[in-house]
């Protein structure tokens, strides 16, 4: 959903720059519609002016005003998202939520300095009107022209057969009603089901100064599945979600029977929780979702703008020892259909797999193109955005753990008294200082060795640095999380996703209610 | 240029009668805004933008969907009414999605909400900008202390926007807005490398409300250096009090239940919690939309509906549910409004210096991290920093834990309300005193 600027929007954005990540709400605020879209090719030529209405000279002349007060770089960035929320409650599937989000933005780069504009209305006049506001970040003559602009193949993470623009939404509402039915065929103490399906298709075009033209389609479909249960007095309520650049594919019986389970266990397995135990204490993280906090006590600290900045708790540490000889961390934009995947960064550069940490020892940062400069290292391809209202920064796309020597039965087996961390719902980090939270949905005690009493809505903190170090035992079970998750930073949010094997951890609170 | 909204509003909702919805609402909303960020000696980054966007609610045989669109090209509207008009008829009926009844869009609110500074927005050129969030940089590396500064950066924001809405059964309105903002971000480093951060942030609707942008600056230094060395203590039970610029976060997880939507999808520990005793007799809260200056004051809500004042907690007696049209028909109710504008809180003795003098010995919570709080149990922990406290004086700052509780027995340890209550956010919350609650640490 655009950014419907509102004053307390305005507040909120300025939070003092922590970086959280989030698991979407059922009915969140993604949305879309479907509207005929006119049939479109791949390969290196340029097919969508059309769709933006604009042409190579244009383009040419915005890229030449962009620049005309000094800037050494610039680039536009056109958007054209259609989405679309089909959603259910109390049984039926009674509303829809469509948005179309079209515009360009257009970002000059002098120095480490940007200067950042952008427009909805794709006219040669408001396009140079936008990029003279992000040329006055300089102010001098013009230095630099830019060069003929010629189109670049790029790779191919995420084809998909059928765009969603052309799937109705009679194709989505019977996969829903089969859901609801699944999910109350479950347990009778369900009350109430939420289901939820959002899809996507974007389109970019993206052009810069250095004569680079790059077009990208990236689809996006989140199915949040939501239930309430009562028994006696008692009310329990989850959700969780699966996600993927895909198209319906991703929507088959197997996957949302999958999704089905997960969300009845979580909701009827609160009933029997007990009190979670307050303290520090050994934390057995499980695979999955449980790289939520790699993307948080490592993750953000290697984007480099933060090291640029001085403000990241890793900076000026790269070539150093940071964690066991078993611990290697990846932050991956090639897996094929996943959700944090893509063929580009959002400054048109190829994504990569990027080892952050080998065998213990710090590697590389993720960069977007003014730390690379400033760095004078290649880039990343993790320059990102939410969309042509927001200018790139460095950001992660699927962190993961690759997996390590140990069997998971072994990993619980070592501890005698702590918890096992199996579902985390978001997360938390202050960059500089190191502390990070991330909060545990469910899991369950460790007594003796053994997994006992499930456990439910308790916050985890620690420091970074401290949490990885304490990193020593390293499952052989690595697994890549398909659920929503996203990431906020900057006041943007970008699709992320995590993995993880099977870890023991120390230096981590646990916060429950009781002493 | 509201009339100019208005207008085209109206145009869009004719557009949709004549293509077969039997009810529209429809809001257009234009904004422009400036941001300027300044990172220690030079200029970091430059923003602006003016942005126009439309919503649609449809109502369309017993069916409803709802849209928004960025592209206002007269063709590229009409394709997008049509086809949302298609996708909305291919939905099953809903009984319980109507247009407020009009009677509720009467009465709106006459007087002078304090929300709307052109003149003050006309004054700010790019350079007077810059100036600012140069400015807001220095103020930071002029405080004691600086010389432990890692980066200081300094931010200006500013926003004007006008809005208008028109539905098919009568209701009209238009409203237009300015908010300032600017803000300090310190990062400092202590001997074990460790680089804590802090802010100073002033806001305000009307320029020459702003608090002075030396001493946000000063504050963001001041407080970042109070984060050197902080570490955890001993898990256990303390006397606690929550500072008024973060209690916002927890007055949020308690107002969350009271949504229409989280009650009737039985998502919600306050349920059958109306008129019961919830908190202290010092839980009072009220929903003012017409505060003055208020970041969420407002004459009609996002349905235009005509917004109103109304007690939500009363000494500690919980009086007030937030529903919506929809939500309030499917629970067989009377609306009130779909979500909270400004909340108020009652007038108090003492500042968070007499505060933490009446706490004696425990802990002052100044930011919180991640965490989260279960709407349906009521259940909560979050990860906390702030400061140990002996004798009412700050000894040593903490970090790296945790506080936990529950909601529907959280606030019957609400023991005093501060003096303070936070201009900068539409929650303007005091800091809160509790008497004891459950910290984990090592």
């Amino acid at each position: 959903m655009q950014p419907n600027l509102n004053r307390r929007d305005f507040l909120r954005w300025v939070g003092a720059g922590t970086a959280m990540i989030s698991l979407p709400a059922v009915f969140g605020c993604r949305s879309g519609t479907a509207l005929g879209v006119a049939g479109h090719g791949s390969g290196a030529h340029a097919t969508y002016f059309d769709r933006f209405g604009v042409s190579e000279p244009v383009l040419g002349r915005v890229l030449a005003q962009a620049l005309a007060r000094g800037g050494d770089f610039a680039d536009i960035y056109l958007q054209h998202t259609l989405s679309r929320t089909t959603g259910m409650q109390d049984g039926q599937v009674n509303r829809a939520f469509g948005s179309v989000d079209l515009g360009a933005g257009i970002r000059v780069l002098k120095g480490d300095a940007t200067g950042f504009a952008y427009c909805e209305d794709l006219s040669e006049q408001a396009l140079l009107a936008a990029a003279g506001t992000a040329a006055a970040v300089a102010d001098g003559a013009p230095a630099a022209q830019p060069r003929s602009l010629a189109a670049v193949k790029i790779a191919d993470f995420y084809r998909i057969e059928v765009p969603w623009s052309t799937i109705g939404i009679d194709r989505i509402v019977p996969i829903i009603e089969r859901a609801d039915r699944e999910v109350r065929r479950q347990d009778a103490r369900i009350t109430k089901v939420g289901i939820s399906v959002a899809d996507e298709d974007t389109h970019i075009l993206l052009a810069n100064s250095e004569g680079r033209l790059v077009e990208d389609i990236r689809p996006m479909v989140l199915m949040v599945i939501s239930c309430s249960a009562r028994d006696g007095e008692r009310i329990e309520s989850s959700g969780d979600a699966i996600s993927g650049r895909q198209g319906l594919e991703l929507l088959s019986d197997a996957n949302v029977d999958e999704l089905v389970q997960e969300v009845v266990a979580q909701t009827v397995g609160g009933f029997e929780a007990v009190e979670a135990p307050s303290g520090d204490m050994p934390v057995v993280l499980a695979g999955g979702i449980a790289g939520v906090l790699l993307h948080e006590a490592i993750g953000h600290g290697m984007e480099a703008d933060f090291n640029r900045k001085g403000t990241s708790i890793y900076a000026d540490r790269i070539g150093q020892r940071i964690a066991g000889r078993d611990v290697t961390i990846i932050d991956d934009g090639t897996l094929p259909a996943l959700r944090g995947s893509l063929n580009v960064d959002d400054e048109g550069a190829a994504t990569q797999r990027t080892v952050l940490v080998e065998n213990g020892i710090l590697r590389s940062y993720m960069h977007d193109r003014i730390s690379a400069r400033h760095y004078q290292v290649a880039p990343t391809g993790s320059g990102r955005r939410q969309s042509f209202r927001f200018p790139p920064v460095p950001r992660m796309r699927t962190t993961y753990m690759i997996s390590g020597p140990h069997d998971p039965q072994e990993i619980i087996a070592s501890v005698k008294r702590g918890i096992y961390a199996r579902v985390i719902g978001n997360g938390e980090v202050n960059i500089g200082a190191g502390d990070f939270s991330f909060y545990l949905i469910q899991g369950r005690l460790i007594e003796n060795g053994k997994l006992t009493g499930l456990i439910k809505d308790v916050n985890l903190t620690g420091r970074g640095p401290q949490v990885l170090e304490a990193m020593d035992l390293i499952g052989n079970n690595m697994t890549l999380k398909t659920g929503g998750g996203s990431c906020g930073k900057d006041g943007q949010f970008v699709p992320v996703g995590f993995g993880m094997p099977t870890v023991r951890a120390g230096g981590i609170s646990v916060g429950g209610r009781t002493a | 240029m509201s009339e100019n909204l208005l207008a085209k509003a109206r145009n869009v909702v004719a557009v949709t009668r004549a293509k077969g919805a039997d009810g529209t609402r429809v809001s257009i909303s234009r904004n422009r805004t400036s941001r300027v960020e300044w990172r220690d000696t030079d200029l970091d980054r430059i923003r602006e933008s003016t942005t126009m966007s439309l919503s649609v609610n449809l109502y369309v045989g017993g069916r409803y969907s709802a849209h928004n669109t960025s592209d206002l090209r007269p063709e590229a509207l009409e394709s997008f009414i049509a086809n949302a008009i298609a996708m909305t008829r291919l939905l099953a009926p809903d009984p319980h999605r109507n247009l407020p009844d009009p009677a509720r869009y009467a009465g709106r609110f006459q007087g002078d909400l304090g929300i709307d500074d052109p003149t003050g927005a006309a004054s700010l050129d790019g350079a007077q900008r810059r100036r600012r969030a140069q400015g807001l940089v220095e103020a930071a590396r002029s405080a004691p202390g600086a010389d432990r500064i890692v980066s200081a950066s300094g931010s200006w924001g500013d926003v004007a926007y006008e809005s208008a809405m028109v539905t098919s059964n009568g209701m009209e309105a238009a409203e237009g807005g300015t908010a300032f903002f600017c803000s300090s971000v310190v990062t400092v480093r202590d001997e074990d490398d460790r680089r804590p951060r802090d802010y100073g942030s002033t806001s305000a609707l009307f320029l020459n409300q702003l608090e002075s942008l030396e001493e946000v600056g000063r504050t963001a230094t001041r407080r970042a250096l109070a984060r050197l060395g902080a570490r955890p203590i001993k898990t256990g039970s303390y006397p606690c009090v929550i500072e008024n610029r973060v209690a916002g976060q927890t007055i949020g997880n308690l107002i969350s239940p009271l949504s229409g939507g989280r009650i009737q999808q039985q998502r919600s520990c306050m349920a059958d919690k109306l008129g019961t005793q919830i908190g202290s007799p010092l839980l009072t809260i009220t929903d003012d939309p017409h505060l003055k200056g208020g970041f969420s004051s407002g004459s009609f809500d996002g349905e235009g509906m005509a917004t109103r004042r109304r007690p939500i907690f009363e000494s500690g007696v919980l009086k007030n549910f937030y529903l919506d049209t929809y939500y309030a028909s499917k629970l067989g109710q009377e609306p009130t409004t779909g979500s909270a504008t400004n909340l108020v809180f009652p007038a108090a003795a003492r500042d968070l210096t007499g505060l933490l003098k009446a706490m004696g010995t425990g802990i002052l919570i100044t930011d919180f991290r991640g965490g989260n709080s279960n709407d349906a149990t009521g259940d909560f922990s979050t990860g906390v920093s702030g400061h140990w406290v002996e004798n009412g004086e700050l000894v040593r700052p903490i970090a790296e834990m945790n506080l936990a509780g529950n909601h529907v027995t959280l606030w019957k340890l609400l023991a005093e309300l501060g003096n303070d209550p936070y201009p900068y956010s539409s929650t303007r919350v005091p800091s809160l005193r509790f008497t004891e609650l459950q910290f984990s640490g090592v």
